[in-house]
């Protein structure tokens, strides 16, 4: 509101709960730069990411080490990572009778941004199909429903401050009919009414969450009904949108526009998320920072891209830990970052840690991809700011390959809410059998052990060492694996 | 060098065994350990040792794995370049055979290590053994030198070998059993993946002052026994949050161990120790109470 309007009255009007400046702009369909304020929380700059969250944790990461190295932002939860009791009990986060449940169930800081939706993101599709008054979920013990009036209600015991209303979107199915297409129209209006209406019903003193009202991904004169109910009724209780897709921004109505954007479009690499800045999108959410750490990729790239004249080659947008290639680099994961893990530690330990099995080494992914998160958003506003941004996407997009590159290392245990349900009719094991104690028939037998073994030069001990036993022993020469171990030195192999 | 190893397989110069990562071949000699300890630089290093399975019934072999253990001792102890800086700590060996033990002390006594460590232990032998061996031990190792009992973690074994004049422990039970969701307590382990703890919203251990059980007002995260409920098995920031207060419950009772034994009241602390994990002297273990009864201190009187 501008500084010369009449001051409202208060008693009447609710406290106004989400302020959201634009800083910048240069029209629609343009990258914008903003400023997001809720309640006693930490302003966010836009554009700028979420962290995600599974069952209440960013992934690999204890809530302490969340606040040293990820916390930010805010974070986005889904609900169905706490429903798995319903309907039969109680989810147990709705008996913690303290204030903001959500927030000291889960240790989340006191001024993190707390963003709610109803499922994960990305969503595994569901067998089930949605009904006219509730979704279908994924739970960590199967599929389950919840009716929009139950969603409403956990909105408001679990006092996020904002909560994105319930959107009736098939995933999963490839194509929609018009018909499929009407109905989404018309529950998510009837969803975001519910969800209006429990807040509307709130006492003034309750504490109240904001509503992002989705935008559907389907074309804006199928979704017409929905959006005109939104403008007619509804938008003067909604505080942002949430898109499902980044490309029909330009179907969003003008009367929406000064509204913060939240992103559900899943990006599948940077490139995606400066697509969708470019189009102005303000707040992203980025699952590709925890499918990465998990395959063991650590995330490297800048934005803009590092000045580099002499490569034609396209850069890789991440490095695979796993890489036995990487047991000898003492080098930090990426060059120039300074993030805890690449200040403290090194490639060759990340590597060991993931080969070990070592939780360690995923969390240590996890700081370094979240900071390289952190700083090109950081570097995107500057760029916003400094109106050099197309060019820099330009040069992005010229510079670094397409994709993340594949995932090749072996993941923590996967869970069933992991992945989808065609995948769990699959014969074939989700998480590989450990080595079970057999050479597995390979026939060949290599010796590795002996690598640092160097001939003694103490008399005495080359007396009680069998040198013999360690040369005769199969295989050391045409080993390659064992090549990279021998370069490793002992100490004691070094000069007289 | 313990036997986790299935096909591990020792002789004179060493002991050679698949790799637990690939299933190659590997030898490990007394002198190549030390070599890559010196590497490490660690501040306390192991010799290698012969370590069969404590149980075993074959006294010949047992026998045997002792007296290698203390000739690859000499080996280690020749091969060791940085005894100015890097402790070498002898392992005792012998299973569970008083005899060899007091021989194997004797001679490793006699090299004059740093440090000494009773190894072999905690491989499922009757908890009476597994005392009466530290006692034997103890009883027979110089004052002024650490003796470290190995794989030894239970709160229980941890204030009863202390008793019996043990000074240093190391286990991975803490932190493992964290990873299945149980959590150490003064009470005993509780299991949180337990439906019961799935509303249980307080701390999980009263009065704790780990980093997860400290309430947010005293600079902790407040974590409750419901959230690792929640989070238990199913993310890893579950087993991280447990490990943080079950590696603080190990090192707070060892603290809670030394203050009692400064202020000269040990046997006090062990009476309330078990008095606070069983809530009848009837269900206190009869090794405890007995292995104790032999160091002058009375769990069951008052």
């Amino acid at each position: 509101m501008s500084l010369g309007a009449p001051m409202p009255d208060v008693s009447q009007v609710p406290p106004e709960m989400v302020d959201f400046g634009l800083l910048k702009t240069t029209g629609a369909l343009a990258p914008r730069l903003g400023r997001l304020t809720l309640p006693s929380r930490k302003p966010i700059l836009t554009p700028a990411f979420l962290a995600n969250t599974s069952r209440g944790v960013v992934p690999h990461m204890s809530p302490d080490n969340f606040r040293k190295y990820a916390g930010s932002n805010g974070v986005y939860v889904g609900l169905e990572d706490f429903v798995e009791k319903h309907p039969e009990k109680t989810p147990p986060i709705f008996e913690y009778n303290v204030p903001e449940p959500l927030r000291k169930f889960a240790a989340l800081p006191q001024d993190t941004p707390l963003v709610l939706g109803a499922r994960r993101t990305p969503p595994i599709p569901t067998p089930a199909a949605h009904t006219n008054t509730a979704i279908s979920l994924l739970t960590s013990v199967g599929y389950k429903s919840v009716s929009s009036e139950y969603y409403a209600a956990a909105a408001r015991k679990l006092q996020p401050d904002v909560v994105v209303g319930m959107a009736d979107i098939p995933f999963g199915q490839p194509a929609i009919g018009i018909k499929r297409k009407d109905k989404m129209s018309d529950r998510t209006e009837a969803w975001l009414r519910d969800l209006v209406a429990t807040r509307s019903a709130m006492a003034t003193a309750e504490p109240r969450f904001a509503i992002f009202a989705p935008i559907l991904p389907i074309e804006r004169d199928l979704q017409s009904w929905y959006l005109e109910h939104l403008l007619d009724d509804m938008v003067d209780s909604i505080s942002g949108v949430a898109i499902y897709d980044a490309f029909l921004l330009d179907d969003l109505p003008d009367a929406l526009h000064h509204l913060p954007r939240l992103s559900l479009h899943v990006p599948a690499s940077p490139h995606e998320l400066l697509r969708q800045v470019s189009l102005g999108m303000d707040l992203l959410t980025v699952p590709f920072i925890a499918s990465a750490t998990d395959a063991g990729i650590a995330l490297d790239f800048s934005f803009p891209p590092p000045e580099n004249g002499n490569s034609n080659e396209r850069q890789t947008l991440g490095i695979d830990m796993w890489h036995a290639e990487h047991a000898l680099a003492v080098t930090p994961l990426s060059k120039h970052c300074q993030c805890y893990a690449c200040t403290k530690h090194h490639r060759a330990y990340v590597q060991h840690l993931l080969s070990a099995k070592e939780m360690l080494g995923w969390f240590l992914i996890q700081v370094h991809n979240h900071s390289v998160v952190e700083s090109f958003f950081a570097s995107i506003r500057s760029s916003i700011d400094a109106g050099t941004f197309e060019a820099h996407v330009a040069a992005f997009e010229a510079f670094y390959e397409p994709q993340l590159p594949e995932k090749t290392g072996q993941g923590p245990r996967a869970r069933g809410y992991h992945f989808r349900s065609e995948e769990h009719a699959k014969k074939e094991k989700k998480n590989a059998k450990r080595w079970n104690g057999e050479l597995g028939g390979k026939g060949k037998v290599v010796l590795k052990a002996a690598h640092g073994q160097q001939p003694e030069k103490k008399q005495e001990m080359m007396d009680v060492i069998d040198d013999e036993a360690l040369i005769g022993l199969v295989g050391i020469e045409d080993d390659a694996d064992a090549v990279q171990l021998e370069v490793l030195k002992i100490e004691d192999d070094v000069k007289e | 060098m313990v036997s986790l190893l299935k096909l591990a397989q020792v002789t004179e110069e060493g002991v050679r065994f698949l790799s637990p990562h690939d299933g190659s071949p590997m030898l490990l000699t007394p002198e190549h350990s030390i070599s890559l300890q010196n590497s490490i630089g660690s501040d306390i290093i192991m010799q290698l040792d012969d370590v069969i399975v404590t149980t075993s019934p074959d006294l010949a072999r047992m026998k045997e794995a002792m007296e290698r253990s203390v000739r690859w001792l000499d080996r280690c102890i020749q091969a060791h370049k940085y005894p100015e800086r890097q402790n070498l700590f002898c392992i005792i060996q012998g299973g569970l055979d008083l005899d060899l033990r007091r021989a194997c002390t004797a001679e490793m006594v006699a090299r004059d290590t740093p440090g000494i460590a009773i190894g072999g232990l905690s491989g499922g032998e009757a908890k009476d053994e597994y005392c009466k061996v530290v006692e034997t031990c103890t009883g027979l190792l110089p004052e002024k030198k650490p003796r470290y009992v190995m794989g030894v973690g239970y709160p229980e074994d941890l204030v009863v070998s202390v008793a019996l004049g043990a000074d240093m422990f190391d286990c991975v039970w803490p932190t493992r059993t964290a990873r299945f969701g149980n959590a150490i307590t003064a009470r005993g382990v509780l299991n949180l993946r337990n439906a019961v703890y799935s509303t249980d919203f307080g701390p999980i251990e009263e009065g704790c002052q780990c980093t997860c059980c400290r309430s947010t007002e005293d600079g902790g995260l407040g974590i409750t026994r419901a959230f690792i409920y929640h989070t238990t098995a199913k993310e890893t920031a579950g087993a991280h949050l447990l490990t943080m207060h079950n590696v603080h419950y190990q090192l707070n009772l060892m603290r809670l161990v030394r203050e009692a034994i400064l202020e000269d009241r040990y046997p006090a602390f062990l009476r309330s120790f078990f008095a606070k994990l069983y809530d009848d002297k009837s269900k206190y273990p009869d090794w405890a109470v007995g292995a104790l009864k032999g160091v002058g201190v009375d769990l069951l009187s008052d």
